[in-house]
């Protein structure tokens, strides 16, 4: 998808994060429905460099942090906070795959309406099953079943990351199929469930 | 966020844990969950075939202190009321009886959906 290209409100460059100009070193006012992808400059799709990711955002932290415009008009000053505040929700939303990909989902169907509650087909019934079987596990203390279970539950969530990507890559070659992005939305739910199971399960080294 | 003592109260002593024999044709089963938090939550009914009333209710919910309340409060509720006043039962009668913030209200979501989920299991299964 092309990344819609706004230019500074000082200079007219082209912009590449929606919250400052490189080139002239001034901040923007932004709406406060600025997408996340225009506050950190990459185009909307799943797919994010992690180092890019992390680059983009060292600039653009340095670049706006307070510190810096601590004698500045206070109309600047509290653009630098407000922000700092949302380059730093972006930056953690795009980070982790699936944050991302819940994020990106959303601003994907906004026309769109899907089952928000959608599971694959007996879901509900295992994962009940998996969280009593945890009880017991639990209360026996086995430590080799606990790390066992924990391998299998971590397998099926990489299982479920790993498709994220394809799948946004189909919607981008055939936007107009709402199959795909209910498909995603399965994914973002049946994961919750995956994650709840694991946070139950204490770490052992 | 500070839970409301009735929400304590539940959570230290939930009414009705456990389960009651899914195979039984006078037991209905619902089983929901909560896609937002991964919460799941299964209630059961017992009802009398002749008076169609609950005799029983259990429930068995893997969620956070507010889900257990909702559900533990949902099955003290349905005990000794007809079907067909059960599914009357509201989400919002819950919020006001634990005092659920806003931010939790989807556990009483969650446990209105569990009672009429186990009601139309029951119903399914004794088609006269």
């Amino acid at each position: 998808m092309a990344l819609e290209q706004s230019a500074c409100q000082k200079c007219e460059s082209v912009l590449v994060s929606r919250l400052f100009c490189f080139s002239c070193n001034a901040l923007q006012t932004f709406p406060n429905e600025v997408d996340f992808f225009e506050v950190l400059g990459f185009p909307i799709s799943f797919e994010i460099k992690s180092a890019e990711l992390e680059e983009r955002y060292q600039q653009l932290s340095l670049e706006l942090h307070p510190d810096f415009y601590g004698s500045a008009p206070e109309a600047e000053k509290r653009l630098s906070e407000s922000a700092t505040a949302i380059l730093n929700t972006a930056f953690n939303t795009l980070r982790e795959p699936t944050s991302r990909a819940d994020y990106l989902l959303h601003l994907l169907c906004k026309k769109q309406k899907l089952d928000e509650r959608s599971l694959p087909d007996g879901f509900l019934g295992e994962m009940f099953f998996l969280q009593e079987s945890l009880d017991e596990l639990l209360e026996s203390g086995n430590e080799a079943e606990l790390s066992g279970m924990r391998e299998d539950l971590n397998g099926r969530q990489k299982n479920i990351e790993a498709d994220y990507f394809p799948l946004f890559k189909k919607f981008e070659d055939n936007p107009e199929d709402p199959e795909i992005l209910q498909q995603l939305q399965t994914h973002l739910n049946a994961e919750r469930y995956l994650r709840r199971l694991l946070d139950r399960i204490p770490a052992i080294d | 966020m500070a839970y409301s003592e009735k929400v304590i109260d539940h959570y230290n002593e939930p009414r009705n844990v456990g389960s009651l024999d899914k195979s039984d044709m006078n037991v209905g089963t619902g089983l929901v969950g909560a896609p937002e938090c991964g919460d799941v939550m299964k209630l059961q009914i017992q009802v009398d075939p002749l008076t169609k009333e609950i005799v029983d209710a259990k429930f068995k919910t893997f969620g956070c202190g507010s889900a257990i309340a909702s559900s533990s409060l949902a099955t003290e509720w349905v005990k000794g009321k007809s079907i067909d006043e059960a599914m009357t039962i509201q989400n919002v009668e819950i919020v006001e009886e634990l005092s659920l913030p806003p931010v939790k209200i989807h556990c009483s979501v969650l446990a209105e959906d569990a009672i009429k989920a186990a009601i139309s299991d029951y119903k399914s299964r004794n088609k006269d």
